[in-house]
């Protein structure tokens, strides 16, 4: 067991023992050997750091993790029924490692490969570490360090994939202090389409620490349908970083629904770096009791013509601690460029704090950005008006409260990925009657 | 094309025009060597003849100021500044012990105020203002004060209230902007000079617009002013502070602090025009404006108004803030930043919820020109205990030109659930179809892009007493007419 703080044994060891994903390949150990100077350099980030102000990650760099799991496993029934999609492909990392047994990967169209990191890494050499910036964040560089699973999707070029993939990550909770570093590669081709879901459960409440970083490659007139449910147990901490780089007209549709963990941070970062690219970038977060969910978001407009959509909501309950940080820049010369950023808060208890911080900044000037940011609580006109019609308070607020949240699903184009997400959401809210 | 192109050119000579408040008063001044160091802080104390409660805090300021370290996080960029290099006292030379009538003073300020539209002299009584001017950094003219003093209202220099209402002083001096607050306050709480001190007392409404106006005149002579404005219960008053300063190559400092007091009930005012000098097309000169300005709502329904219009300064950092901590506070704060050339401004406000059914508005118009940044920096905190608190929060930009910046930087902290909190920003350029529609009704580009900006900032000017908003449209005028083609 070893603290993250001070990891620079660990690797060494586990780099001796050939334990990490591609470890035969020079490119990919140089690349570990700089994420680890880096590491070494910056440490994890500190709460002096304008990213990390209202997020802490003390407690995490106290805890000692273990990197290798306990043998376990679930049944195949238990898989279906964590699962958010039934007639989709398939790929099931538990506790951190591959398994082949529960996946579903029959079939595949031709034109789409899908397989773990740890057989797919020498396709990826000129996509891996080229959407995040290793030198940035030192749980990226953690990650590079450590990757040693994930899954890698390609899909040519004129490939329509209609079936979804879901990418179902399962922290069984048999093993305690587990830490998970996940790298995930997904490239489309020009004119090509594909569903994804990243998919991350936990079924006990042990501490785990899952690290997760996914890379999104766009080329020409490529187009992501990109979801991610996060359920991790309420002892966990989980850290995503989903960083893009998009061609032309290029779409890039991105929900992120964050509903798990005691402490879930969450960068999202696309490039607009070809014409009449587009993105949406939407996300919901629920949190009550103690947790504390942060989301960093982060839009490069660098060429002309290119356009954005964003919109995150939240409801807070307890003493929970939300951090929204929207970032829109607009580089110079990304003439008319469209952005448009809402972030909007539900407060619904004493002791729940939201910290919200959209940013733009903008260096062309025919360009048409607006960003707006609210903090309330359910409007009594509205609690009123159910009332008068027959609903008990508790019920009229839920359902005041639902109707807040799954509005972010509304651009999801899938009906049924929609329908899963919402029926999610249902369940997780608080119910009436109480 | 050819029209474009015309039109451009016409640009070009209006953005190419010169700073027009740039002229060097020859009077001459009583300074302190360049330097700063324990000695600096106690002869500036001693020329000032202040009591030893001052001194003391001067010392303990000036200690803390050299622990800190000049703040980096605003979106400007400048040379590092040498603290020693700035000369931290200038006065104008004393004939007697100070003018005690408006004849008595040297006719050669009386003229740079005339050149500058400040009615101090006959004006001055036609047009109801009483003016408190600090020429560089001693006040040498006060006016109306008999007529205040009937209604008890104090209006005098910051070191003349030293002597005649030191209780006063030791017990509002820094009770809003502590010493510790940020370097720059740390500075200005060590080696500040000179400033207005106002104070309104119980029941009394100010009959009149008081204002001031900062200058900076000697060379090198870095300004800072120390206002202090306390309402005591329903009291109302109305302040007005204006600059401009003369043309110079060498940047300079300007770190002021204003505090404002508002007990129960009373209203605060607070009104500013910016015009402090931009330095060149190039950003060679002008002023570095690093402004710490506060409000406490102490009091219950007590309100703080802040209204600025900034124009000037190659660096201005600025953050006028209410801390709303009497119950149904309101805090407003109404501001247009226009950056043309080289100029950088991160300014916008803070607004700090403790009382219950506390409210804020804050509405700012960043127009940028040139090759300038312009950033909006805001927070918004609402306390725990803060029930039923409102803010509203509307930020617009407005862009000219391909190679300037907007930039937004709100923060928005709720800590309770009652709180309504609405932040909306949007940026743009001038529309072409609004350009069109005005010059297909027979206006030049000039006046059309004159008249939209103006209705830009409307929501701001019109919160300017007259006297002010007059001179904030033509400032508005030169700084920007025809800054778009």
């Amino acid at each position: 067991m070893k603290q993250l703080t001070d990891l620079v044994t660990p690797f060494a060891t586990i780099a001796a023992d050939k334990q990490l994903a591609g470890d035969d390949l020079a490119w990919l150990k140089k690349l570990r050997l700089q994420a680890l100077d880096q590491f070494n350099r910056a440490g994890l980030p500190a709460k002096k750091q304008e990213d990390w102000k209202y997020t802490s990650l003390w407690a995490l760099s106290q805890q000692d993790f273990i990197h290798q799991a306990n043998p376990s496993d679930i049944s195949a029934a238990q898989c279906d029924q964590v699962a958010l999609l039934q007639d989709s492909y398939r790929v099931v990392i538990i506790d951190g490692v591959y398994s082949a047994e529960h996946s579903q990967l029959t079939g595949l169209q031709t034109g789409l490969t899908i397989s773990p990191l740890s057989s797919g890494l020498d396709q990826v050499q000129s996509y891996i570490g080229q959407q995040v910036d290793i030198e940035k964040a030192g749980l990226n560089a953690l990650n590079t360090l450590l990757m040693n699973e994930g899954v890698v999707i390609t899909v040519d070029s004129d490939t329509q994939v209609l079936t979804p993939i879901e990418i179902l990550v399962i922290n069984t909770g048999s093993t305690n202090n587990l830490a998970i570093h996940l790298r995930n590669i997904i490239v489309l081709a020009d004119h090509s389409q594909l569903t994804v879901i990243e998919h991350y459960i936990g079924l006990a409440e042990s501490t785990s620490f899952t690290n997760v970083v996914s890379e999104v490659v766009l080329k020409e007139n490529a187009e992501l349908n990109h979801y991610k449910l996060q359920q991790e147990s309420s002892n966990a901490t989980h850290i995503a970083t989903l960083a893009a780089k998009q061609a032309a007209n290029s779409l890039w549709r991105s929900s992120n629904i964050s509903l798990g963990a005691k402490l879930a941070r969450n960068d999202v970062h696309t490039q607009l770096l070809g014409e009449q690219a587009h993105v949406v970038m939407d996300g919901l977060y629920l949190a009550d009791s103690e947790q504390h969910v942060d989301f960093h978001t982060r839009i490069d407009h660098a060429v002309p013509n290119t356009s954005s959509e964003e919109l995150f909501k939240g409801v807070l309950n307890d003493n929970s601690h939300a951090v929204f940080n929207g970032k829109v820049i607009v580089h110079k010369h990304a003439q008319k460029t469209d952005a448009n950023q809402q972030n909007h808060n539900l407060l619904l208890s004493r002791g729940c704090e939201i910290d919200s911080k959209p940013e733009m900044e903008i260096y062309a000037d025919d360009v048409k950005c607006a960003h707006g940011s609210t903090v309330g609580q359910i409007n009594e006109d509205q609690l009123f008006f159910l009332r008068a019609r027959g609903l008990d308070e508790a019920s009229a607020r839920n359902l005041l409260t639902h109707a807040f949240a799954v509005d972010v699903l509304d651009r999801i184009p899938a009906e049924q990925i929609r329908n899963a997400f919402s029926k999610v959401i249902e369940q997780h809210l608080p119910h009436g009657g109480s | 094309m050819v029209i474009y192109m015309a039109e451009q050119q016409q640009i070009d000579e209006v953005l190419a025009s010169d700073y027009q408040a740039g002229f060097v008063t020859d009077i001459e001044s009583d300074s302190l060597p360049p330097g700063l160091s324990e000695d600096t802080v106690r002869d500036i104390s001693r020329i000032k003849g202040e009591p030893e409660f001052l001194l003391e805090w001067r010392l303990q300021a000036y200690r803390h100021w050299l622990t800190l370290e000049t703040p980096e996080w605003a979106h400007v960029h400048y040379p590092e500044i040498d603290f020693q290099k700035i000369s931290y006292y200038s006065a104008p030379k004393a004939k007697t012990d100070g003018p005690k009538s408006l004849d008595e003073v040297d006719p050669e300020l009386l003229r740079t105020y005339e050149k500058l539209g400040v009615p101090l002299d006959e004006r001055a009584r036609l047009a109801g203002v009483a003016v408190d001017a600090v020429f560089d950094s001693v006040s040498v003219a006060n006016t109306f004060q008999d007529k205040l003093a009937e209604d008890g209202i104090i209006f005098m220099p910051f070191s003349k209230a030293v002597h005649e209402h030191p209780e006063l002083i030791k017990k509002y001096l820094g009770s809003v902007v502590s010493y510790k607050d940020n370097f720059y306050a740390a500075l200005n709480s060590a080696v500040f000079s000179d400033g207005s001190f106002v104070y309104i007392p119980k029941g009394t409404r100010c009959p009149m617009e008081l204002s001031t106006y900062f200058r900076i005149n000697a060379a090198n002579t870095g300004q800072f002013e120390r206002t202090l404005i306390i309402a005591d219960d329903d009291a109302y008053v109305s302040y007005l502070e204006g600059c401009t300063a003369p043309m110079r190559d060498e940047n300079q400092l300007h770190a002021a602090v204003v505090e404002l007091v508002a007990h129960d009930r009373a209203e605060i005012k607070y009104s500013t025009v910016q015009n402090w000098y931009p330095g060149d097309k190039n950003g060679v000169g002008g002023i570095f404006n690093f402004v710490t300005k506060r409000a406490l709502c102490r009091g219950v329904s007590s309100k703080v108004s802040w209204t600025q219009v900034e124009t000037g300064s190659a660096i201005t950092w600025k953050y006028p803030s209410v801390i709303l901590q009497g119950d149904n506070s309101v805090g407003e704060f109404y501001s247009v930043a226009v950056t043309n050339n080289m100029q950088q401004a991160d300014t916008g406000t803070k607004m700090i919820h403790l009382g219950k059914n506390t409210s804020s508005t804050v509405i700012a118009k960043g127009i940028s020109a040139g090759r300038s940044q312009n950033a909006y920096r805001g927070l918004i905190r609402i306390g725990p205990n803060a029930e039923n608190a409102r803010n509203y929060t509307e930020c617009d930009s407005l862009l000219m030109g391909d190679q300037c910046g907007a930039h937004t930087f709100p923060y928005i902290e709720v800590k309770n659930p009652t709180a309504q909190v609405e932040h909306e920003a949007s940026t743009s350029k001038i529309s072409e179809d609004q350009l069109f529609y005005c010059k297909q009704r027979g206006l030049d580009t000039e006046d059309a892009v004159s008249m939209i900006v103006n209705g830009f900032c409307k929501q701001v000017m019109r919160q300017l007493p007259m006297e002010f908003a007059v001179e904030a449209q033509n400032l508005l005028g030169l700084s920007l007419e025809g800054s778009v083609g």
